[in-house]
C-alpha cells in the first residue's frame, strides 16, 4: 500500500514537472492592432478586416478606412473607385456602398422587413459595376420559438442604377444557404457561388462550388458532392477561380481553370484543379489586379494573418515563390473576405 | 548567570549574552547560521506548502468523490486503470443548460460525449450519444438518454451508459454553459472551419436577463477564429440545422479538438489553475489532480489526426415514445458491434 502510494506520489511529481515545460509553439495573443511586417510592399490597395474594422493595405503604408466600423466582406469595383461591405448593427446587418476613400456611404439594403430583422452580406461588384450580388434572408417567414420557421441566406442582386433587389438564389432550408457570391469578371451573366447541403449517409455537412447563369436561372456544380469547397474567387480575366478545400486536418488553397462559357450539360466535377497552399488553415483568397499573386489570411500560432502567393497561370497554375508574410500576429477576421484593387 | 558553567546551559547563556550585544564567539555564530538556516527552510516548506494549496485548492472545489448511487440502482462497475498503464481510461462528458431558468439540482444532460484515452495507442475517441435516444435507465424504466443526470446524478450517467452501451466509464466530468465559454476565453478562443453558416433566429439568449429571451445568431461558413459566446453559439444552434442534434453532436466535437489543438502548446502549470478557478460553478468531475494532470500532458502531444470522431447516427432512426416524445431508437446489437470495433474491444461483457 505504501509502495503504491509512493509510486503515485512521484508518478504525480513527475508529471508536474513535465507539464511545466511547454510543447510546441505557444498562441500568440491579439495585440488588439494590425501589425504588418517590417518591409513590405503591396501593390494597388488590398482590404483586409480586424476586429470587425477595415484596414487598408497600400504599398508600403496599413491604414483604417474611415467610418467602416462594424463591417465584413469588404469589396471593390474593377477600377477600385468604389468599396461596398456589409455593417453590422445589434442583430442585423446591411449592405453599405461609398467611395474607396471612404466618404460618402450609403445603406442600400434595409436592416428590417415586415418578416423581421434581416442579415446582409457578402456583397461582389458585376464587371461593369452596376449590380451588387449579396446574401440575405430576406422574404423568410416570421419565425419565433413556438413556430420556428427557416431564415437561410439566399443570394440577390441589387442594381445600382434602379435601385431595385431580386433574388437569385433560394437556398436550401436548414443548410445555413448559400454563401460567398462572386461575378465572373469578363462575362455579363455568370455568378459564382458556395451552395451549402448536407449529403451521404448518414448525412453530412457539404460545401459546392455552383456556377450560374444570371439570364437563364441555369446552375451548375464545379464541384463534387461529400468534399467542401467554398470561398470562390475570379482571376481578373476570369478565366480561373481560387477556392478553399476543407478537409478534415486541412484547409488547402486551390486553382482551377474555369470553361469559357457556361455549360450545356452539367458539369459534377471540377475540371484539373492546382493545389498551391497546404498549410494548416487558409482562407478567403483573392486575387491581385494583375492576376500574378493571390492573397488570402493563413492560421499561424493561433493568429489569421494576411499572406500573398505569388504565382503564373501560364502553362498549368503553379506557385512562383514562397508565400510572403504581409503581418505577423494581427488576427484578421477569417470569416470576413478580402477584396483587392488597382 | 556567569557560573552558567553546565553542560546544556551554555548555548542559552551565550544566547542571552549575544542578544545583549557581547561578542559573538564563533560556536554562538554558528548557531546563529544553523538557525536562520532552520529558519529559511521552514519558510521554504511553507511557501512550497502554500503554493501547491494555492495551486490545488481551484481544483479541489471542482472534484467530487465518485458519487452514491441511489438505492435500487446498479453502481458503475468500472474502475479507473493504475496510473502507470497504458490501458484506455474513458470519461463521460457532460454537458448541460445551466442557466437561471434551471434547477441547479436537476439538469437534464444536453451532451453526452465519451471520450476514450489510449494512452497505448496515441489517440483520443470522441463518441457522442445522441440525447434523444431511448434507453432503459436504471431503476427509472425507458426514458431519453438525457433524463439519467437529472434523476441521478453522474452515476446513473454512468450506469446507463455502462449498461446500455457496454462501454466503461472510468471518470465523469459535467461542464455548464458558462464554464465551456470561460475556458475558451482563457485560452483565447478556437480556430474552427465551420461547417455551415449557422443562422438562428431563436437562440436562446442564455447570459442576460430571465434566460428566457431569444437572439439572432449568424456565423459564417469557413475557417475562423471563436471567442468563447461564438464558440458556444456554433456548438448548440440547432434550430437552422437540417441535422439538428446530430449536426450539433459534429460540432460539439469540432470545438473540443480545436480546444485541444488550442492548448497544445501552453504551459499548463500556469494555465490549470485559472481555468478551474473560470470553472467553479460550472464543472464537476470525479477526476483527481494527478490524472488530471496526466491526461493533460497527454493531450497537448495529440495532433488533429490523432484525434478519432466517432457517432452513432447510421444505427438510430426516428420514433415515437408512448407517452409521445420524439426519440431515436437504437439497432443496438448493430451498435454494439460498432462499439466494440470503436473501442479495440474494451467493453464490458
Amino acid at each position: 500500500m505504501m509502495r503504491r502510494r509512493l509510486l503515485t506520489v512521484s508518478l504525480g511529481l513527475s508529471l508536474a514537472l513535465t507539464a511545466c515545460t511547454q510543447s510546441g509553439t505557444p498562441p500568440l495573443k491579439d495585440p488588439g492592432k494590425v501589425v504588418p511586417v517590417k518591409h513590405f510592399a503591396v501593390p494597388g490597395r488590398l482590404y483586409a478586416v480586424k476586429a470587425r474594422r477595415l484596414y487598408q493595405f497600400s504599398g508600403s503604408a496599413v491604414n483604417a478606412v474611415p467610418g467602416a466600423i462594424s463591417v465584413k466582406d469588404p469589396a471593390v469595383t474593377l477600377d477600385g473607385a468604389r468599396l461596398a461591405y456589409a455593417q453590422i448593427q445589434g442583430q442585423a446587418s446591411t449592405i453599405v456602398v461609398g467611395q474607396s476613400n471612404g466618404q460618402g456611404a450609403e445603406r442600400i439594403t434595409s436592416a428590417s422587413a415586415p418578416e423581421g430583422a434581416l442579415w446582409a452580406f457578402a456583397p461582389a461588384f458585376s464587371t461593369d459595376g452596376r449590380h451588387l450580388a449579396y446574401l440575405t434572408d430576406r422574404g423568410k417567414l416570421n419565425s419565433n420559438p413556438q413556430n420556428l420557421q427557416p431564415n437561410d441566406l439566399g443570394v440577390w442582386q441589387y442594381d445600382i442604377v434602379s435601385h431595385q433587389s431580386e433574388r437569385l438564389v433560394t437556398p436550401t432550408s436548414y443548410t445555413g444557404g448559400d454563401s460567398d457570391p462572386v461575378f465572373r469578371p469578363a462575362a455579363t451573366d455568370q455568378l459564382v457561388y458556395t451552395t451549402y447541403l448536407y449529403d451521404g449517409y448518414p448525412l453530412q455537412p457539404v460545401a459546392r462550388l455552383t456556377w450560374m447563369s444570371t439570364q437563364t436561372g441555369r446552375t451548375s456544380f464545379l464541384s463534387p458532392s461529400l468534399a467542401r469547397n467554398l470561398e470562390p474567387s475570379f482571376s481578373p480575366d476570369g478565366k480561373f477561380l481560387a477556392f478553399i478545400r476543407g478537409g478534415p486536418e486541412s484547409d488547402d488553397l486551390l486553382v482551377m481553370p474555369l470553361a469559357a462559357s457556361f455549360p450545356a450539360e452539367p458539369h459534377p466535377y471540377p475540371t484539373e484543379g492546382a493545389t498551391l497552399v497546404q498549410a494548416g488553415m487558409v482562407s478567403q483568397p483573392v486575387w491581385a489586379p494583375d492576376g500574378n499573386s493571390l492573397a488570402f489570411l493563413m492560421l499561424v500560432k493561433g493568429s489569421f494573418d494576411l499572406y500573398v502567393l505569388p504565382i503564373s497561370t501560364i502553362g498549368g497554375v503553379r506557385a512562383t515563390g514562397p508565400a510572403v508574410a504581409i503581418t505577423q500576429g494581427s488576427f484578421f477576421d477569417a470569416d470576413s473576405r478580402l477584396a483587392w484593387s488597382p | 548567570m556567569r557560573g552558567g558553567q553546565a553542560s546544556g546551559a551554555e548555548p542559552l547563556l551565550r544566547r542571552g549574552m549575544n542578544q545583549r550585544g557581547a561578542r559573538a564567539t564563533p560556536v554562538g555564530r554558528g548557531a546563529r547560521r544553523a538557525r536562520w538556516l532552520m529558519l529559511f527552510a521552514l519558510l521554504l516548506v511553507l511557501a512550497l506548502i502554500g503554493g501547491v494549496v494555492l495551486y490545488v485548492s481551484p481544483f479541489l472545489a471542482l472534484m467530487e468523490p465518485h458519487q452514491a448511487v441511489a438505492r435500487g440502482v446498479p453502481t458503475p462497475v468500472a474502475t479507473p486503470p493504475p496510473l502507470q498503464s497504458n490501458q484506455p481510461i474513458n470519461i463521460l462528458l457532460l454537458g448541460s443548460d445551466n442557466d437561471q431558468k434551471f434547477q441547479p439540482d436537476a439538469l437534464l444532460s444536453q451532451t453526452m460525449i465519451v471520450a476514450s484515452v489510449d494512452p497505448g495507442r496515441h489517440q483520443v475517441t470522441l463518441l457522442s450519444l445522441p440525447r434523444d435516444l431511448w434507453v432503459p435507465i436504471p431503476g427509472h424504466g425507458e426514458a431519453k438518454i438525457d433524463l439519467a443526470y437529472k434523476l441521478g446524478g453522474a452515476a446513473l450517467a454512468r450506469a446507463t451508459v455502462e449498461q446500455r452501451f457496454k462501454i466503461p466509464i472510468h471518470y465523469y466530468a459535467w461542464v455548464g454553459l458558462g464554464g465551456l465559454v470561460k475556458v475558451i476565453d482563457r485560452v483565447g478562443g478556437v480556430d474552427v472551419d465551420v461547417l455551415h453558416p449557422v443562422l438562428d433566429d431563436n437562440y436562446p439568449n442564455d447570459f442576460n436577463g430571465s434566460g428566457y429571451g431569444t437572439e439572432r445568431v449568424y456565423l459564417a461558413a469557413g475557417p475562423q477564429h471563436l471567442d468563447g459566446r461564438h464558440a458556444l453559439q456554433y456548438v448548440r444552434s440547432r434550430h437552422g440545422d437540417l441535422l439538428s442534434d446530430f449536426g450539433r453532436s459534429v460540432r460539439q466535437q469540432q470545438v473540443l479538438v480545436a480546444l485541444q489543438q488550442r492548448t497544445a502548446g501552453t504551459n499548463l502549470i500556469g494555465l490549470l489553475p485559472e481555468v478551474a478557478r473560470d470553472l467553479n460553478g460550472h464543472l464537476k468531475t470525479d477526476i483527481d489532480l494527478v490524472r488530471l494532470t496526466q491526461l493533460a500532458i497527454f493531450a497537448r502531444g495529440l495532433h488533429a489526426g490523432d484525434i478519432h470522431q466517432a457517432y452513432i447516427t447510421q444505427y438510430v432512426h426516428d420514433a415515437t415514445s408512448p407517452d409521445g416524445q420524439a426519440i431515436l431508437i437504437a439497432d443496438w446489437p448493430a451498435v454494439n458491434a460498432y462499439l466494440r470495433q470503436v473501442f479495440n474491444g474494451n467493453v464490458l461483457p
